[in-house]
């Protein structure tokens, strides 16, 4: 079972490439939310290059190409060459945009980055605290009474069973949208796998030995779950949250789609793809890059939850053979 | 056994019952009604007034809620506000759509699923084995809009293979039982294979993992010691056995048959019930988002006791 | 701006509709397929509420008496017969005649009667169902049928809008649906009950996917329609309608979105008809809550936006800037106005005049000692307006002022406006033909209800839009309607952003198409297909 550690490295080191990619890139990118003269510099391809002119007055203005004719400087923006006398620019500036830009000329790299910082926080916030009140929740229901098992489930199923599309209204009428209220609602819809899981893994450790032994002897069901159930859960929690935490990045792509993501004008991997998806007629690109670096995030979540699990694996078969 | 399943029966009730009124008041409570809808400047004032009386909406919210109930316990799901039609007719007309749809997609999606964990599982940790993962996991981390982008993109309009929406051209009445049968799969392909795309790189991560699980157990150890081939113990032997989690994704995904995707319906301009509940929810369509609930909560509550059941009859270690 | 770095690129509403060509003769035969957004909702506008797609396709089903005509420019519209060939009014203008076509015909072979009218307004004016157009009719007393083909209509009182109230709505055939009792209207499923009047008939109907009309052969005005079948295909993403477009499987797309039509412009297949529609778009400020109730403020925030960036940017300039409440196509708007400048120095010194001035020098500017942000409400699934919401941010952000955009679903926005609990709302408005500023601009009173959400009063305009709406002389009227528009511009209740222009995708097979405001379909049995 050597797969396992190599597997977990590999996914850790593509996870950690991503956090310092996010973390690092901001000092050397320009500010993700500058709205640069969206005529002259709109909707470009990955590598384009264009020249900033910065007048007297404040006013800034942006074209692919630059001409100087005796006073007067002309500037191509879109399909028109427009002209300035020379004296009244302050700067000419040229911007690199590796990535292209938006429909707002706003740089895509640097948006991309800054998404990145919000979607990943916004998913572990969120699975933080799916993970919590879905554990909670789990254990409660198998170390309390009969019903309160039964109650506690019948609210699982009833939770699941309510429709998205209202509890997405209901909050976005009450309260005003903010990255705080998306992770209560992507929390809000993850809980109850966890609670399953929990309750599931816990049921089968209560048949175990040791547990009837630690129950023989009179512990407190407080004690009994901190103690003797918890630790036996981390391992499958750890995976199963690995790849939750992808799920949760696309749920959030889709509240995007929507309508009811993260608020404008900070960007999210989704809302930056579901805005691509209205112009990928025109700029295939502007979907496209979001789309990839969710996938890389899942992709690199996945890996690590896969060697997790088969290094769990491994342990298993190893203590079974000893 | 029979006073097990009457509790069973009870219990699920009473869920229905709970998602249903949470939803009555979810929306009742949520600001906004059909006439705040109309922002048409022909509508003056008086006339939105006019709306809300003509659809009881001006009455006290307990008096709509006790309303509500008794018709619904009666088997009266009332008139869409929206479609002005029986909501009866409402949903008969896009339900089949939906489950449609929903059928082949998750048909694809384990069809797809279980041929790539079965390849996978073959040579675990192989070349094959990664690149396959790689690719559906990529194909499970997109968000489903770019999928079908891509597919459109390549399928309908560099390639015209497939129609890129509808469920069938309107000429398409005039033809065969064949021939609409034949017009309906042409129609399909597209977006059950988003559905397929989109889901198969869960299912086959899950049955290569319990695949690979198997592997590890005596009795195929005892199999192979026997001089089975290795891919008759795989498929078998071990594949049975590894299919038993999918009884409960199947079971959780028994919903989806009801309830149908927004994204995938408008993109397509398939005739579903995503489409419907959306449009019933903008509009504060009570009567339509009431029935809409009660299927889908009914669907999710099955979909568990047939899971339960189907599992309990195929392992009977679990049998209490 | 000292400099005009020219916006020298064509802009839009230039080009003008182009008339239809008559090069060759109009030959029969062939199908069209129009792309919508949305289903109809009901075949039977009487039963509630129908968007304007929903009564451009019943139009073509359930003809009216007469025909409105889009020649709003020069004075309030004029009519065309249809159904009606000719109407008069009596000497004292309080009764209305009109003479009915002999030769029209229901799809069922029955003639359409003065009965179908005189049934019509019973209909009409029945409390019992939801019209939204009810008030329309508030001031005919009653129908009468003089004889088969002669019908008049009775005015409780004399108005300037009298022919357009009562030629208002669809004439629905009376031995059909009258035999179905009103009680149960709004629960029938009239797309069985269909017997139709117009130029095409409905063939077929599959709910939210297509439906398809055909060429009514004992239409009165042969030889039209040329077309042989018009097939309206349910698409809800536009994306989808404009590469279905491209690919030929649609001929036309109602809506491109204005980033699309410049790219649209260059396929050779397709022609982007651009119709200066009546729809405005602006933000509104809400005037009742301070420091928002100070002109000053409300005057400074429109200074501070640079509204022409936004036409150039979201709309890539597919739009024209709004000057005031009144859309510059319409004969009642003041040609005088002009729109504010982009002053960001003088909408500084006029927000620190009010006193909304940064008191602790963090860069943003205080009210009252305490933090101001303005939340500016916009509908959630309109990219167009999220947009605009930033560049608002962004532009205010220069001088101080705080914005958050919030994306809110549509019909909860809505309440919260009712309820007069927003800051800001990143709106559009359709004025209607029947020029009128009561319905957004007059002080709304507890009695009456209005749709003047944003809480503007000002008696002088009240007084004003009083007088206009009675006045029957247009010049008279015109200078009411003028001095009201002015102080509107002053008082800036709102911020009048942009005039937009829809952006119609057609397909350059089909000959003989009038786009034009009234409605993409105006001229639709002489659309005729390329040979």
């Amino acid at each position: 079972m050597k797969g396992g550690p190599r597997r977990l490295r590999f996914g850790l080191a593509l996870v950690g490439f991503e956090l310092t990619l996010v973390v690092l890139a901001p000092l050397v990118l320009p500010n993700p939310h500058a709205i640069v003269d969206p005529r002259g510099a709109g909707l470009l391809p990955p590598f384009s290059r264009v020249f900033v002119v910065t007048l007297q007055d404040g006013t800034s203005f942006a074209g692919l190409e630059l001409s100087r004719k005796g006073e007067v400087l002309a500037l191509r923006r879109g399909s028109s060459w427009e002209q300035v006398p020379e004296k009244l620019v302050v700067s000419v500036k040229p911007q690199w945009y590796l990535l292209g830009s938006d429909t707002l000329g706003r740089d895509v790299a640097a948006r991309l980055v800054k998404a990145g910082q919000i979607s990943l926080s916004v998913g572990v916030s969120s699975l933080a605290l799916a993970v919590t009140l879905g554990t909670l929740w789990g254990m409660a229901a198998v170390l309390g009474p009969r019903w309160l098992d039964r109650l506690l489930m019948a609210l699982v199923d009833a939770a699941l069973a309510l429709p998205l599309l209202f509890v997405l209204l209901a909050v976005s009428a009450f309260v005003r949208p903010s990255l705080g209220t998306v992770v209560l609602m992507l929390g809000f819809f993850s809980w109850m796998g966890v609670a399953r899981l929990v309750r599931g893994q816990a049921l089968l450790c209560r048949e175990k030995p040791w547990f009837l032994a630690a129950q023989g002897l009179g512990l407190k069901p407080l004690r009994l779950a901190l103690v003797h159930v918890l630790p036996h859960l981390v391992t499958p929690l750890a995976t199963d949250a690995t790849l939750r935490l992808g799920d949760l990045i696309l749920l959030e792509a889709a509240l995007s789609f929507l309508g009811f993501g993260v608020p404008p004008p900070i960007p999210s991997w989704g809302s930056m793809a579901a805005e691509g998806f209205e112009v990928w007629r025109l700029a295939f690109w502007l979907p496209v890059f979001p789309g990839l670096a969710i996938a890389l995030s899942v992709f690199a979540f996945a890996t690590v939850a896969d060697g997790l699990g088969e290094l769990g694996r491994g342990e298993r078969i190893a203590g079974e053979a000893a | 056994m029979t006073t097990r399943l009457l509790r069973r029966l009870a219990a699920s009730l009473i869920v229905v019952w709970l998602v249903a009124s949470g939803t009555f008041f979810l929306v009742a409570l949520a600001p906004g009604d059909l006439a705040s809808k109309m922002a048409d400047p022909r509508i003056s004032p008086a006339a939105r007034q006019r709306l809300r009386e003509h659809f009881g909406l001006h009455r006290p919210i307990w008096k709509r809620y006790v309303s509500w109930l008794t018709d619904t316990v009666s088997g009266n799901l009332g008139d869409s506000f929206l479609f002005r039609r029986p909501v009866r007719e409402v949903l008969a007309a896009a339900l089949p759509n939906t489950a449609i749809l929903a059928f082949w997609g998750l048909f694809l999606e384990l069809v797809l699923g279980l041929a790539l964990a079965l390849v996978q599982a073959s040579k675990p940790h192989s070349f094959w084995d990664r690149l396959l993962s790689a690719l559906s996991l990529g194909a499970y981390a997109m968000p489903t809009f770019l999928v079908a982008a891509v597919l459109l993109w390549l399928f309908a309009y560099t390639f015209p293979l497939f129609p890129p929406s509808h469920m069938a051209e309107p000429q398409a009445q005039g033809l065969s039982f064949g021939g609409r049968l034949a017009e309906t799969a042409r129609h399909l392909a597209l977006p059950a294979l988003t559905v397929g795309l989109t889901g198969c790189g869960a299912v086959a991560r899950y049955v290569r993992g319990s695949l690979l699980d198997e592997k590890q157990q005596a009795y195929v150890l005892a199999a192979l010691a026997r001089g089975c081939s290795k891919r008759r113990v795989l498929l078998i032997h071990a594949l049975p056995n590894a299919l038993l989690p999918m009884i409960t994704v199947l079971g959780l995904s028994l919903p989806f048959l009801v309830s149908g995707s927004l994204v995938i319906e408008v993109i397509f301009s398939w005739p579903g019930m995503g489409q419907v509940f959306y449009a019933a929810v903008t509009a504060r369509d009570v009567p339509l988002i009431q029935a809409g609930t009660v299927l889908v909560t009914t669907a999710v509550v099955a979909g568990n006791w047939l899971a339960d059941v189907a599992y309990s009859w195929a392992d009977p270690r679990i049998r209490r | 701006m000292s400099v005009s770095l020219g916006f020298a690129i064509a802009c839009g509403g230039k080009t003008p509709t182009p008339p239809p060509s008559p090069v060759a003769a109009p030959i029969h035969g062939g199908q069209v397929v129009v792309a919508v957004a949305q289903d109809i909702s009901s075949f039977n506008e009487y039963t509630g509420f129908a968007e304007s797609t929903e009564l451009a396709i019943l139009d073509l089903l359930f003809p009216s008496l007469l025909i409105e005509q889009p020649d709003y420019q020069q004075h309030p519209p004029s009519f065309a017969p249809n159904l009606a060939v000719s109407w008069a009014f009596s000497q004292d203008n309080r009764t209305l005649t009109f003479h009915l076509r002999p030769n029209a015909r229901w799809s069922d072979g029955t003639p359409v009667t003065a009965e179908d009218v005189a049934f019509t307004f019973r209909v009409q004016k029945d409390a019992r169902l939801p019209w939204s157009g009810q008030e329309i009719k508030d001031f005919i007393a009653s129908v009468e049928v003089v004889s088969p083909t002669e019908v008049r209509f009775h005015f409780s009182r004399t108005y300037p809008y009298q022919l357009m109230d009562a030629n208002d709505g669809h004439i629905v055939p009376a031995h059909v649906w009258g035999k179905i009792p009103i009680e149960e209207w709004t629960h029938t499923d009239f797309s069985r009950r269909l017997v139709t009047s117009g130029p095409f008939r409905v063939a077929s109907h599959v709910p939210n996917q297509t439906l398809t009309l055909v060429r009514d052969p004992a239409y009165w005005d042969a030889p039209k329609p040329y077309l042989d079948r018009v097939i309206f295909k349910i698409i809800p993403d536009t994306g989808q309608q404009l590469s279905q477009l491209l690919a030929g499987l649609v001929d036309v797309v109602l809506m491109v979105p204005p980033r699309e039509a410049a790219d649209l412009k260059r396929h050779p297949k397709v022609e982007v008809v651009e119709v200066p529609s009546r729809v405005w778009g602006y933000i509104g400020w809400n005037n009742r809550r301070p420091p928002l109730s100070d002109r000053r403020v409300r005057r400074a925030l429109t200074l501070a936006t640079n509204r022409q960036a936004i036409v150039d940017t979201v709309y890539w300039g597919f739009a024209r800037l709004a000057k005031g409440p009144i859309p510059s196509t319409m004969w009642a708007a003041n040609r005088n106005l002009q729109p504010l400048p982009y002053d960001p120095a003088q909408a500084a010194a006029l927000l620190d005049a009010a006193g909304v001035r940064d008191t602790n020098g963090d860069g943003w500017r205080e009210w009252q000692g305490k933090p101001w942000t303005v939340e500016l409400l916009y509908p959630s699934v309109n990219t167009l307006r999220a947009q605009a919401a930033v560049m608002i941010q962004a532009d205010l952000a220069k001088v101080g002022v705080r914005v958050q955009p919030t994306p809110m679903e549509f019909t909860a926005m809505m309440a919260r406006q009712e309820a007069g609990a927003f800051d800001a709302v990143l709106s559009a408005w359709e004025e209607a033909t029947k020029v009128d500023l009561t319905s957004l601009w007059v002080t709304p009173s507890a009695t009456t209800g209005s749709n003047n959400f944003m809480g503007y009063s000002n008696p002088e305009v009240d007084h004003l839009v009083a007088q206009a709406r009675e006045q029957n002389d247009l010049d008279k009227a015109k200078v009411y309607w003028y001095r009201a528009q002015e102080l509107i511009v002053e008082d800036q209740p709102v911020t009048f952003l942009y005039e937009a222009v829809q952006l119609v995708g057609i397909s350059r097979r089909i000959k003989g198409a009038n786009i034009n405001p009234a409605s993409v379909f105006f001229n639709l049995p002489e659309w005729y297909l390329e040979p």
